[in-house]
């Protein structure tokens, strides 16, 4: 590992985190020929992840979904994360339209396991467990799932380099994840590509078995507050031919937050 | 088959009438058993259909009986290493408020999940269609309804619908349609999904799940996710498949299918003394002819071979009309039924389509052919004896002999006694009920000898009233007993099916209502439902405690009620405060000390149970008692058993305190409400209204109003006997038609020998009428005392294999005295027509006939 050299780019300039399902890309040390192509890969992950730590993490997403017959609906909500990657926890609250308003999720990341996650609707006063079973069915009729919405820790994946590849003229590593044993996962593996120049994460191919069943694409990527972020999100459902976009208003990182503000109490009481 | 050509076909051709009269019996008998066979069976198949497509690719179910259980057990079985999903979900069945729409089966379920069990198969094929997916389950009014129920009343996506939940009428809104198919086609498309957590809201279920539906882990098999959920659940939980809830309807509805078999096979019995009675006379009538086809060297066994063939001919063609006719009632039938399930027994089921089961299709025509085969057996062994020389005389052939009379009356001896030794020598039910089918037979014995008597009883009567007529008609039965007994019979059994059924119905009439006046005694009911029997919307306790703040209120008693399944049987729980019941009711207990057994009730010591329960399950006081409960096994001594008609496989009353302890459950289904001595019940009714007007869907019932529900229901349990009682009837009359056109032919020649010597045509009516007048005097007479005896064994019956209910033996006298003027009105009709055409044929042919 000597021999490895760890380029860091500066805080301006790593990949975004956007809370909604952000994998994590990662780390390099892509100048050491020499090291095996998978602790390679490892590394380059962990270099991702490492740039996009921050202690919290706030914006205003505005989704939007496209359906296959190109109705499109849209939805606002307040992100409000604590901590980073497999130790975060993270509460998303629906703020328009009206009829969703107040409707809120929380999730709780783990670095061993699969995230706990819970949802709150005010219309009812009641709080519902988002079974682990639940977690490959889409996210309120976005091209999400609710395994989307977990932070991946690297941990919990192996990793395989499997090339250099370019996007829109950019240099990218391809890089195969594998969840562990003991990670729950509806994807077999997942394809990641990452950006050479600031190892923010461009593109991630979900597949199960060898069909690649959802794409995410990150775009308009900006740094915000030495972070390399994507400020629109893109998922593809490529079954249903639907996709949903998600952008990233009023940014903001390192934002004072109370721990007691990400607990089921405090989602009921909001 | 020759013979059938040469010699049946042509005398078919020529009788047709005959011929058409006889089938007729069959039709109707066989009618009667497929009708309410495939009435039946359509309900059970809709129920397991509304089950099927509701579990859609569930494998196992988790349930605890009726009563729900908290949500925690979710997590459990979610956990479950053979477990791949698990969805809860709450039924609730409620009134849309649209004229002729009935009830709707609103599905609470998760829909994060439930997709992986249930095809929803959403119009336009996308769940785009619940017009937002997160607007569904942010808003506690969402609602997917079928394609079916919202074409049929103009509901798109959108559209607003009133339901009655435990908070009164909301009015929800349509956020999806789902196509016609799969989960939309169950309880006959009039079918709501909901999510579970608005649903538990809406119906008053607070943190409780109906049940669980579940698919197991690839590579697991359902054996051993049962083995493990049982293991991780205990005793109070059942998992099992969902078809498992259809074997549990069927048991809770057992008493009633008894019903429909024994009323059924009354039907075939009495269509088969119709094809006796025909054949019996077609022997008679084809007696040259026999003696000819002897002369030329017909064996007997091919004269018995035609007679069974004719038979099975008649019998199968009978029975494929029967099939038929069956099926076109069934639909009628099943709509009764389905109402009867909903208001006896609190499962509403919609049989829209008729389920025709092909094994009793095939069943019925088997039954058909083979009564009609029994029916000719007689007739066809008389004909094999026929002696060629004297087939060519003519004689009193339908004359009992000395000899016979004497064998038939030893036998009937023999078999009474029998009879009488079956019921006081052994406990067995086979004994029991081969008991019954011996005093059957020695009816039948008896029959002819009877008529014969009561025929010659009655001619001096008759030729008091008209010397010629009386007499002609009295001595027409005398010296055709044969032909007489067999119509008799017929009459007999269906009228001592009418009195079985009717002194049954009287007597459970005045058991529930002594019971109602000792134990439905509150001035007020309150359920959150119009119809006290479905206890999918309940109130939360806390609304005692408000109801006894009213003007008026002097006491208000709690119940909890619910089925659970013990021995694999439904019954119900009662479970309230057993101390102020005992304050309240006025019923003596079947067995215990009324002076203890209410305070151990009341301090969780033990549990009453209904005689019926007690009886169908073998139980008697002091025995322990078991329940397996969600929260632990109750092992408790029954301190009492008192007669209760809540449930008609039996009722378990406990007190609410244990039920809570062990079900975790405060719900209330129904308030019993006492009143103040000064306060009206009108006013306090309309106090309890107002108080929660807008709150909570609340129905106040009066006492009377109540009491008129229970009986309305107990109407419509007996309105389907009497369906097949009447169509009994009508079979018996066929025969009384049957056996006067008959007696015309074979009088023909002696009608047209009265009239050529100055006969009146109004006589010889007369003649008939009187004649078709004694036959239904004969029946009538013969009926009433065997539906006597017919009365004792139905209520043994009911007593130990149907109910469970002692009733006391009354006989129906009222339904004799109605029985009387129908039964001779009847057969009064029944001669019209005969006697029309005995005086409006040829006079010419008459003479020339034979």
């Amino acid at each position: 590992m000597s021999d490895v050299k760890i380029v860091r780019v500066p805080l301006a300039s790593t990949p975004r985190r956007a809370g909604v399902w952000l994998v994590v890309c990662a780390l390099l040390s892509s100048l050491a020929p020499h090291v095996r192509a998978a602790d390679n890969a490892r590394q380059i992950v962990e270099e991702s992840q490492q740039r996009t730590q921050a202690a919290s993490q706030r914006y205003e997403g505005v989704l939007q979904v496209f359906d296959a017959k190109g109705k499109v609906s849209d939805k606002r909500w307040m992100l409000e994360r604590l901590g980073s990657h497999g130790a975060s926890r993270m509460v998303l609250r629906f703020t328009q339209p009206a009829e969703v308003k107040g409707v809120a999720l929380l999730v709780v990341n783990h670095p061993d396991r699969a995230s706990d996650q819970w949802m709150w609707t005010p219309a009812i006063e009641r709080d519902r467990r988002i079974a682990l079973q639940d977690r490959s069915t889409r996210f309120f009729g976005t091209d999400f799932s609710f395994e989307d919405l977990e932070e991946r820790d690297v941990d919990q994946y192996d990793y395989a380099l499997l090339g250099d590849d370019s996007l829109d003229g950019v240099a990218m590593w391809k890089i195969q994840s594998t969840p562990r044993q003991g990670k729950s996962s509806q994807y077999t593996t997942s394809t990641v590509w990452i950006r050479k120049d600031n190892y923010a994460c461009a593109r991630i191919e979900n597949l199960v078995k060898d069909q690649v069943v959802r794409r995410l694409n990150y775009l308009d990527i900006q740094n915000v507050q030495g972070i390399w972020t994507a400020k629109q999100l893109e998922m593809t459902d490529v079954k249903r031919n639907s996709r949903t976009r998600l952008t990233l208003d009023k940014l903001q990182y390192n934002v004072p937050m109370k721990e007691d503000d990400f607990t089921l109490q405090a989602i009921r009481r909001q | 088959m020759m013979l059938l050509r040469l010699i049946s076909w042509p005398y078919f051709r020529k009788h047709i009438l005959r011929t058409l009269l006889t089938t007729a019996g069959i039709v109707l008998g066989v009618a009667v058993f497929v009708g309410m066979h495939t009435a039946n069976q359509s309900v059970l198949f809709a129920f397991n259909h509304t089950v099927d497509q509701i579990a859609g690719k569930t494998e196992l179910q988790i349930t605890a009986g009726e009563t729900g259980f908290n949500e925690e057990v979710l997590e459990t079985v979610q956990g479950a290493a053979t477990v791949a999903v698990a969805v809860p979900a709450i039924e609730a069945v409620v009134d849309t408020g649209i004229a002729g729409a009935g009830s709707l089966l609103v599905l609470g379920t998760d829909m994060t999940g439930d997709r992986s069990l249930r095809d929803y198969d959403l119009e336009e094929g996308d769940d785009a269609v619940i017009d937002d997916p997160l607007v569904f389950l942010a808003q506690a009014d969402s609602l997917i309804l079928t394609k079916l129920f919202a074409d049929a009343h103009g509901i798109a996506t959108g559209s607003q619908l009133a339901l009655g939940t435990a908070m009164g009428e909301r009015r929800f809104t349509v956020r999806g349609i789902m196509a016609s198919s799969g989960l939309a086609s169950a309880f006959g498309g009039n079918l709501a999904v909901m999510d579970i957590y608005a649903a538990q809201k809406m119906f008053g279920r607070g943190r409780t799940f109906d049940r669980i539906d579940l698919s197991v882990r690839e590579g697991r098999t359902i054996a051993e996710a049962q083995t493990e959920l049982r293991t991780l659940l205990g005793p109070g939980f059942q998992v099992d498949a969902p078809a498992n809830r259809g074997q549990q309807f069927e048991a809770m509805t057992a008493a009633y299918g008894m019903m429909i078999n024994i009323s059924s096979l009354f039907a075939l019995f009495i269509g088969m003394f119709i094809i006796y009675n025909a054949f019996s006379i077609a022997v008679t009538q084809r007696r040259s002819e026999i003696g000819i086809l002897r002369a030329l060297g017909a064996t007997r066994g091919q004269i018995r071979a035609l007679f069974l063939g004719e038979s099975a001919i008649t019998g199968l063609v009978g029975s494929a009309a029967g099939v038929l006719v069956g099926l076109v009632l069934a639909r009628g039938i099943a709509v009764t039924i389905g109402a009867l399930m909903r208001d006896v027994y609190g499962v509403a089921q919609r049989a829209d389509d008729i389920a025709s089961d092909p094994l009793v299709l095939v069943g019925a025509l088997l039954i058909g052919v083979t009564t009609s085969i029994i029916a000719a057996l007689i007739p066809a062994r008389q004909a094999a004896a026929v002696d060629p020389v004297q087939a060519l005389q003519k004689g009193k052939y339908q004359v009992l002999s000395a000899g016979e009379s004497r064998v038939r009356a030893v036998a009937a001896v023999v078999l009474a006694a029998i009879s009488v030794a079956c019921l006081f020598t052994s406990q067995s039910r086979l004994v029991f009920y081969v008991g019954y089918a011996l005093v059957v037979v020695m009816v039948l014995l008896l029959g002819p000898l009877l008529s014969l008597g009561l025929s010659r009883l009655l001619r001096p009567v008759l030729r008091f009233m008209r010397p010629v007529e009386g007499a002609l008609a009295a001595d027409s039965l005398i010296q055709t007993p044969r032909r007489t007994s067999a119509s008799v019979a017929a009459v007999m059994l269906s009228l001592a099916l009418v009195v079985a059924f009717g002194g049954m119905a009287r007597a459970s009439y005045d058991s529930i209502i002594v019971w109602m006046d000792g134990a439905l005694n509150p001035d007020l009911f309150i359920a959150p439902s119009q119809d006290i029997v479905i206890r999918t919307l309940r109130f939360p306790p806390e609304m005692a405690g408000e109801l006894e703040q009213i003007d008026g209120i002097a006491r208000v008693q709690a119940v909890r009620n619910a089925r659970i399944v013990y021995r694999g049987t439904p019954v119900m729980i009662v479970a309230t405060d057993t101390l102020s019941l005992s304050e309240t009711v006025h019923a003596t207990p079947v067995a215990g000390d009324p002076s203890t057994m209410w305070r151990e009730t009341h301090e969780g010591r033990g549990v009453i149970l209904s005689d019926n329960l007690a009886e169908l399950q073998r139980l008697t006081l002091g025995d322990l008692f078991e329940i397996d409960a969600p929260h632990g096994v109750i092992r408790v001594p029954i301190v009492g058993v008192v007669v209760d008609y809540s449930d008609q496989q039996g009722t378990i009353l406990m007190d609410r305190t244990l039920f809570e302890h062990y079900w975790h459950d405060d719900t209330i289904n129904v308030f019993r409400v006492y009143l103040q001595p000064w306060a009206q019940v009108p006013d306090v009714k309309a106090r309890v209204l107002e108080r929660y007007a807008g709150q909570r869907q609340v129905f106040v019932l009066t006492n009377r109003e109540l009491k008129d529900y229970i009986l309305r229901v107990t109407d419509q349990w007996f309105s389907l006997s009497s369906v097949q009682i009447a169509v009994a009837v009508l079979v018996a009359i066929l025969g009384i038609v049957n056996t006067l056109t008959v007696s015309i032919t074979d009088r023909r020649r002696e009608l047209g020998v009265l009239q050529a010597v100055g006969g009146l045509r109004a006589q010889i009516r007369r003649t008939i009428w009187m004649e078709a007048l004694t036959i239904g005097l004969l029946g009538l007479i013969l009926g009433l005392a065997f539906g006597a005896v017919n009365l004792y064994y139905i209520l043994q019956i009911v007593h130990h294999d149907i109910a469970g209910m002692r009733l006391d033996y009354v006989f129906p006298y009222r339904v004799a005295l109605y029985l009387i003027p129908t039964m001779l009105g009847s057969a009064f009709v029944a001669a019209l027509w005969p006697a029309e055409s005995a005086v409006r044929g040829s006079l010419v042919e008459a003479l020339e006939y034979e």
